[in-house]
């Protein structure tokens, strides 16, 4: 049923994208999956079904924290932002992140 | 695991509805979101909804995974098997409060011995930084260990850099208003080093030694100031009369502060005073010192630097002095706690700790049995549950879990028991202290702190892990899998661990009783030693010197006193001095004991002249170059003629104590008897040499008429009254015998109720094992019933097993008892290496023991009904 150009998501790193997502504003579950495929272009689609053990794993690791709050159309939703530890984590995946991917771009180029 | 974490798993934990409401309802709101995008996107209303859920996946799988997620996994199951456990002690209360009241019973022995050993060795004694302090001594060529003497200390003070700041003290007993109190000679700086403030008044400074003797003041200690002056508000400028010297009272320290010595310290007065209050009570010491020396590390500095900076200036300080009183070797031993953690204490008291440890050992080797049994009669259970694929790991949990609720409970049940185990010896101590010693009795508090909580946890931890790992593995065995088909009613036996486990308690039991044996009969031996000399009804008077002749003109007129004597030693307390003596015309130098005796010495203890005569009153108050030998000397000093009237020379330092010339002739030949130590027997050798009623040095000895009890007590309150303050100790020797031979019987009785304790588990333990057992083959048994077995040949099957472990206990046990003989042999004197009488009586002990617990089970089997049986299962 998915378009071909449409990728699985590498294991891992779907954390990577969630905390990515929540780094400028708050937001709750459904907005960070909209987000990821938004930005994506619809190229990356995140398994809904995982996003949310993953949402609670990251929660527990400290690295982003939830509030209830009120929704854009006034109804109650668990809204998550990024801790201090969350951005440094944010920080040290997406260096990692653009290293392996551009050893991966290096090997593809040369071999 | 981060804070916030933990955080979340607790709120997770306790408010599990809650987290669960909220998941339900982001997941619902995700959903619901996602459906409204796709009706806008133009769906159906209904297929939207039906989208979305598409799209989420298993919502229940989803919650799962949050619930992982949320980290209460482990804690779920955790209570699940709590509540399971629960309810099998429910089904099972007698098993339950029986494994919590035997291993309570250990644990409870266990911390109770360890509260005290806490309190004295390890527990920091209250003052500034006690880790930094330290004791230092040296070590004469003889081996002894050397006090400094008052010049000593002061030139140590003032060449050595070693420590950062250094105190003094000297420790002496003594008598105040008829109550014994334990004085301290302090330095100045002792109360600013060691931070003892004052409650009352202001505590010794410096400027309190300014010239020897030339400030007569005293500092109480709370406890002392409570205990012995009823918390006298007006305390702070009385007077006390110690050693007839009265001291003005300038301040109570701070509750708590216990000074720093062997025991808890109740007054303190400068060092300077020592002349006036140590004068010459006891010459010999002031010739060999008694000042301890404790000093601060300096910062940075690690003990064994500051010992090599010791030993260079103990070196360097008695180079000039003769070989005799150099220093060979120094000791530098930390003064943390209360009792300096010496080799010789560590090991007479981890010897008492192990013993206690067994205890502990064998009731977890009961309880493990008894577990053990447990899970065998629930070997179907389990059997099932591995087959239906439950996780062996999963089922050790669970098995573990009851353990671990036991071991909780009987923590809890331990203290109580530790607590009460401390009240009643405590108790006993005073019951059976001699009560002329009551009032001398100093304990420390033994309150519980966080060292015995936390061995009382690591204990509980470990009987945990004894009783309740190896039947949990055991239980869980693969093969266990037959069982489950119900395959061992062919093959069934008890396993070895069971076995094993019923043959250690016995062995451990016998160990304990064949010791208990050992020291009973060592007891009985020097209980039952004679002494030689007639000690009831004479009293030991420890007088100051100032006072001496008021008192010795007080006793000789006193109606009830009927003769007076002198002499260097009280008799049993303690060993004898020695020097070396060499007969004329002989090439052998003999090691000698020798004790310092008026004329009337021999009369009153009624030791007999067997040859020649006493000394007279000339040759005491001559110093006249004569000695009485035991029979025993003369044998080894002249074995080949008649001693009287032979001489022999002495090299030995003179000095106070010792005597005065350097070659006797004996007048007297003694019958042998004890002077020295009790626990040495006879003395091997005795030189007696005169001294008068009105030496320097001596203790003084009064023959009263009538009980001595009580003519110690009215002599005690006529001197009281007459000359006050004039008698440190005044005890009846009869009464010192028993002090001297009171620590041989704590021994014997604690390893008597320690073996008693023991062998009363191990009974029940083998009980508990037969009992199982015969259960267990109630079928087997019904049959061979059925078939024609006898009476006798059934309960004899159940008897041989039980005996054949009881044999192997007991031997293994034995075994062991004679390798600990040998030790006992060595720490006490008076055991001999293998006692015959005390290992036949703990072994028969112990077997026969073992044959009564097997009688019951033996006499069920016996009678079993083989019908009953048939239609049992």
């Amino acid at each position: 049923m998915k378009p071909a150009t449409q990728i699985d998501l590498l294991q891992g790193t779907l954390d990577l994208l969630i905390l990515r997502a929540l780094q400028n504003e708050p937001m709750h579950g459904w907005a960070v999956s909209e987000r990821i495929q938004q930005i994506s272009e619809g190229v990356l689609q995140v398994n809904q079904g995982s996003l949310y053990p993953a949402l609670h794993r990251l929660e527990h690791q400290g690295w982003i924290q939830a509030d209830w709050g009120v929704s854009e159309l006034g109804r109650r939703a668990r809204f998550y932002h990024l801790t201090a530890g969350g951005r440094k984590q944010l920080e040290r995946e997406t260096d990692n992140w653009e290293r392996l991917s551009a050893a991966i771009g290096r090997v593809l180029k040369m071999a | 695991m981060t804070w916030r974490d933990l955080q979340l798993r607790m709120r997770a934990l306790l408010f599990r509805r809650r987290a669960e409401e909220e998941m339900d309802a982001e997941l619902r709101f995700h959903l619901e979101m996602q459906a409204r995008k796709h009706r806008e996107a133009g769906l159906a209303e209904l297929e939207a909804g039906r989208r979305a859920r598409q799209e989420f996946g298993g919502v229940a799988q989803v919650q799962e995974e949050c619930r992982d997620g949320r980290g209460i996994r482990a804690l779920e199951t955790l209570l699940q098997d709590v509540r399971y456990a629960l309810r099998g002690f429910r089904r099972a209360p007698g098993f339950a409060a029986a494994a919590v009241a035997i291993i309570a019973l250990g644990l409870g022995l266990n911390t109770a011995i360890f509260t005290a050993f806490d309190a004295y060795v390890l527990r920091p004694l209250a003052v500034r930084d006690p880790s930094s302090l330290y004791e230092f001594s040296w070590t004469l060529p003889n081996g002894r260990e050397h006090r400094a003497t008052p010049a000593e200390f002061a030139d140590f003070r003032r060449t050595s850099t070693a420590f950062a700041e250094t105190l003094g003290f000297d420790m002496f007993f003594t008598r105040v208003e008829g109550h014994y109190l334990f004085g301290e000679l302090v330095t100045g700086n002792y109360f600013t080093m060691l931070g003892g403030d004052a409650a009352l008044g202001r505590t010794l400074t410096p400027d309190d030694a300014p010239a020897p003797g030339t400030q007569p003041v005293a500092v109480l200690s709370f406890t002392a100031w409570k205990n012995k002056f009823a918390r006298d508000p007006e305390i702070v400028g009385k007077k006390l009369v110690v050693r007839g010297y009265p001291l003005t009272v300038v301040g109570v320290a701070r509750e708590g502060f216990p000074g720093i010595g062997d025991l808890p310290v109740d007054f303190w007065a400068p060092l300077t005073m020592g002349a006036q209050l140590q004068g010459g009570s006891n010459l010999q010491r002031n010739r060999r010192g008694n000042i301890e020396i404790v000093g601060r590390l300096r910062r940075g500095w690690s003990p064994s630097r500051t010992k090599a900076s010791l030993a260079a200036w103990a070196h360097q300080y008695t180079a000039d002095s003769p070989f005799a009183e150099k220093a060979v070797n120094v000791r530098l031993l930390s003064r943390a706690s209360t009792l300096a953690p010496r080799t010789a204490t560590l090991a007479a008291m981890s010897s008492f700790l192990a013993s206690f440890g067994l205890v502990l050992l064998v009731a977890c080797a009961n309880i493990a049995n008894l577990m053990l049994a447990r899970a065998m009669a629930r070997q179907r259970e389990i059997g099932v549950r591995l087959a239906m694929g439950a996780a062996r790991s999963r089922l050790i949990r669970q098995l573990l879990t009851e353990s671990v609720l036991l071991a909780a409970a009987a923590a809890v049940v331990g203290f109580g028991i530790s607590q009460a185990t401390i009240g009643l010896a405590v108790r006993l101590l005073y019951a059976t202290t001699p009560a002329g010693y009551l009032d001398a009795l100093n304990l420390v508090s033994l309150s519980p702190d966080v060292r015995v909580f936390a061995f009382m946890l690591a204990a509980a931890i470990a009987a945990t892990l004894l009783f309740g790992l190896m039947p949990a593995l055991q239980a869980t065995r693969p093969n266990i899998m037959q069982a489950a088909r119900g395959e061992f009613t062919t093959d069934f036996r008890p396993s070895r661990l069971r076995h094993a486990l019923v043959i250690a308690q016995v062995a451990v039991s016998a160990l304990i009783l064949i010791s208990a044996a050992i020291l009973l009969r060592a007891n009985l031996r020097i209980g039952g030693v004679d002494p030689g000399l007639q000690s009831a009804g004479v009293i030991e008077l420890d007088v100051e010197e100032p006072l001496r002749e008021r008192v010795v003109q007080q006793l000789a007129a006193d109606s009830l006193v009927q003769s007076v004597a002198a002499a260097g030693k009280v008799p049993f307390m303690g060993q004898l001095p020695e020097l070396v003596v060499r007969p004329a015309e002989s090439k052998d130098r003999h090691r000698a004991r020798f004790q310092m005796a008026s004329p009337e010495y021999f009369a009153i203890f009624q030791v007999p002249l067997v040859r020649g005569r006493s000394f007279t009153a000339d040759e005491a108050r001559g110093d006249a170059g004569v000695a009485v030998i035991s029979e025993a000397t003369a044998r080894r000093l002249f074995p080949d003629r008649d001693a009287v009237g032979r001489t022999f020379r002495i090299s030995a330092p003179h000095g106070p104590g010792m005597p005065m010339f350097s070659e006797a002739r004996v007048i007297g030949v003694a019958r042998d008897a004890i002077n020295g130590w009790i626990g040495d027997g006879t003395d091997s050798t005795c030189i007696y040499f005169p001294t008068t009623l009105h030496s320097a040095g001596t203790v003084l000895l009064a023959r009263v008429a009538g009980n001595g009890d009580a003519a110690r007590q009215r002599l005690d309150a006529s001197l009281a009254r007459d000359i006050p303050g004039a008698i440190d100790q005044i005890h009846s020797v009869d009464e010192i015998l028993a002090v001297q031979l009171y620590p041989f019987r704590v021994v014997y009785w604690v390893s008597a109720a320690l073996g008693a304790v023991a062998l009363l588990l191990t009974l029940t333990g083998l009980y508990g094992v037969l009992a199982y057992l015969v259960a267990q083959r109630t079928k087997e048994i019904g049959i061979r019933v059925a078939l024609g077995a006898g009476w006798g040949q059934v309960a004899g099957l159940v008897l041989k097993q039980s005996l054949r472990l009881a044999a192997i206990g007991t031997a293994v046990g034995s075994l062991a008892a004679l390798g600990l003989a040998r030790i006992l042999a060595a720490l006490i004197p008076n055991i001999p290496n293998f006692d015959a009488a005390a290992f036949g009586v703990g072994m028969l002990l112990v077997f026969a023991a073992s044959v009564c617990a097997a009688w019951m089970p033996s006499l069920r089997a016996a009678r079993i009904e083989p019908v009953a049986t048939l239609r049992c299962d």
